[in-house]
């Protein structure tokens, strides 16, 4: 028995809070938010929290007043990517082709030789998962990815359902704000509205050239994708990165060199790990600096050769942070960005350069020392100054390094 | 002459007061204002034995459709949950009513205190307080096992517990805006 050619997507309910509830069952049924920004906002929240009126990125202080009963939570990354890739494992299960769009996110393409029709798919992939990861989880099957992105978001939460009739699709869409569409921000909703498009279903309907001028050649895959023609890819495997960064807030806002230098070599530690992972050169260095008062300060430098060494990539973050960072302004987060990355078999090496045996010496020790001992084991003596970071376990929590989704 | 030494007496009384209790227990930091509110644990999680005391039923509370019960710092006779000597018992809380003159009258006591020797003098004995989830500054957080305190007696032989702090992590100030913390066992904030 064959099915038609569809395109499922699977979405954890709540994940960070049921990631939560999997390791300590006294959650379940209680108002719980998780809190990110060095415990300053709720990054997710329950259903029972929901209710009480939190919102995502509420700030904590405002939390406790709507819901003064609610338990919050430090975010765990590291236990989240381990329930992520256990829920990755069981969609594999059920499809070759899976596309891991982020932490709590897959699609996948239903193989047409499925024995299942398509709702009874989506049913029994719900109670997989929550049988073997004790997660639960929404699922959507349509013809396009787009369609069953909106379908699960419609059926959460612990939703199953199938939809691939084009009248039912129709009602789905006639009942969808054409914001809530993957890809149609405030600006686009706000430019479609001037031409009457207030729903997904107005979208579908419209003139595609129309929306070809409106939202270029990504609001055109979008139309086409609501329409059931699946033209967006399904990607079973990561495309190569355009970029590599690390970063993030810098723990307690700062004005101090020394604090902040620490940081920025911190990220660029965690940037070259990433860098020796994918097996890529970055060609140019960029230092992204937020001010605590907003303003955003950049600094490109770029590199004599392509390069993942510590030593050079060094003194490029310095140069860049000195471009980047208005004098005595407090820092709130730092960013590195490596881009124009090259394979480093294609790599011209630098007249200038000095000898890499030393420094890739060095940088073989680390790895090897850190493999064996411990993450940050072994680390740049500039990292002294944010010493209090390495030292609190819980800190390194925070930092979500999980590789291989499409987005984050 | 002897009316100013009168109207003196009663702070000559008081700082003797606190003199004496800092001789008695070393040197203590004193904590004072809004500090850790308290903790709660879950009803299951209590012994048949405790949980038939009459002191704990107006602690009761519910979440999510769960009892659980609140041993808070504001309760007229604070108490906490111990595990001491095998046993799940429950102790009072500091001295926050100054029944004893003898004991600071708070319920934390500082960890650097603790390793510095400050309660030698008193016999402390180091608990677990057991919890499942702390307050501070209106922010109920999980606590996975449970929190350090100090077990110590007063002049009338009667057990209470203090709870022992540290100074905050960022996250935990940034979380509560308390700058200081309990010790938690097993995990840090």
């Amino acid at each position: 028995m064959g099915v038609p050619a569809a395109v499922g997507h699977l979405d954890a309910d709540c994940f960070y809070i049921s990631a939560e509830r999997v390791r300590n069952t006294f959650l379940l049924g209680k108002p719980v938010g998780v809190l990110g920004n060095q415990g300053a906002f709720v990054i997710a929240k329950s259903y029972e929290m929901k209710a009480a009126g939190v919102k995502t990125g509420d700030p904590i202080w405002e939390a406790i007043v709507k819901c003064p009963h609610g338990v919050y939570l430090k975010r765990d990354f590291r236990w989240y990517e381990v329930l992520s890739r256990l829920m990755l494992d069981v969609v594999r299960e059920f499809s070759p082709e899976v596309e891991y769009y982020s932490i709590d996110e897959f699609f996948f393409r239903v193989p047409s030789d499925s024995e299942r029709s398509l709702q009874e798919t989506a049913e029994v992939m719900r109670h997989r998962i929550l049988q073997q990861v004790r997660v639960p989880v929404t699922v959507g099957i349509a013809r396009s990815k787009t369609l069953a992105k909106l379908i699960s978001d419609q059926a959460k939460p612990f939703g199953a359902l199938a939809l691939v009739d084009p009248e039912a699709e129709r009602a789905l869409l006639d009942r969808t704000a054409v914001q809530e569409i993957c890809g149609i921000g405030e600006r686009r909703a706000k430019r479609l509205a001037e031409y009457k498009v207030f729903t997904a279903l107005d979208l579908a309907l419209a003139n595609r050239k129309l929306i070809r001028s409106l939202l270029t050649a990504v609001g055109e895959a979008l139309w086409f994708e609501l329409n059931g023609d699946p033209v967006l890819p399904l990607y079973s495997q990561r495309p190569p990165h355009k970029m590599l960064s690390r970063g993030g807030a810098i723990g307690k806002p700062s004005a101090d060199f020394n604090y902040i230098w620490g940081w920025l070599v911190r990220s660029l530690e965690r940037l070259i790990e990433e860098l020796e992972y994918h097996r890529v050169c970055a060609g140019r260095l960029e230092t992204w600096v937020m001010h605590y008062d907003g303003q955003v300060g950049v600094g490109k430098v770029e590199l004599n050769g392509p390069t993942d060494r510590f030593d050079l990539l060094l003194e490029a973050a310095r140069l860049g942070l000195r471009r980047a960072w208005l004098p005595r302004r407090t820092v709130a987060r730092l960013n590195l960005v490596a881009t124009h990355l090259q394979w480093p078999g294609s790599v011209q090496r630098g007249l200038f350069d000095p000898p890499a045996e030393r420094a890739e010496t060095l940088a073989r020790l680390k790895r090897e020392v850190n493999d064996r001992c411990g993450r940050f084991a072994l680390r740049s003596g500039a990292t002294l100054f944010v010493n209090e970071f390495y030292k609190d376990e819980a800190y390194s929590y925070e930092v979500c390094d999980v590789r291989g989704k499409i987005c984050f | 002459m002897l009316a100013e030494t009168a109207a003196l007496l009663p702070f000559l009384v008081l700082f003797l007061h606190l003199c004496l209790s800092v001789f008695i227990c070393g040197s203590f930091f004193f904590f004072r204002g809004a500090m850790f509110g308290g903790i709660a644990l879950s009803w299951s999680a209590l012994p048949l034995e405790v949980l038939e005391q009459d002191e704990l039923r107006r602690r009761v509370h519910e979440r999510g459709g769960e009892r659980e019960v609140q041993f808070l710092f504001r309760d007229y006779a604070p108490i906490l949950p111990v595990w001491h000597e095998g046993q799940l018992r429950l102790v009072t809380w500091g001295n926050r009513r100054r029944d004893s003159r003898r004991l600071p009258c708070t319920g934390w006591t500082w960890l650097a205190t603790v390793e510095a020797g400050g309660w030698s003098r008193c016999d402390a004995e180091p608990i677990d307080i057991p919890a499942t989830m702390g307050l501070e500054n209106g922010v109920w957080y999980q606590v996975r096992q449970g929190i350090r305190g100090l077990l110590v007696r007063d002049e009338h032989g009667a057990a209470r517990v203090y709870m022992i702090c540290e100074p905050a992590s960022y996250y935990y100030r940034v979380m509560t805006r308390s700058h200081w913390m309990p010790v938690l066992i097993g995990e840090r904030f």
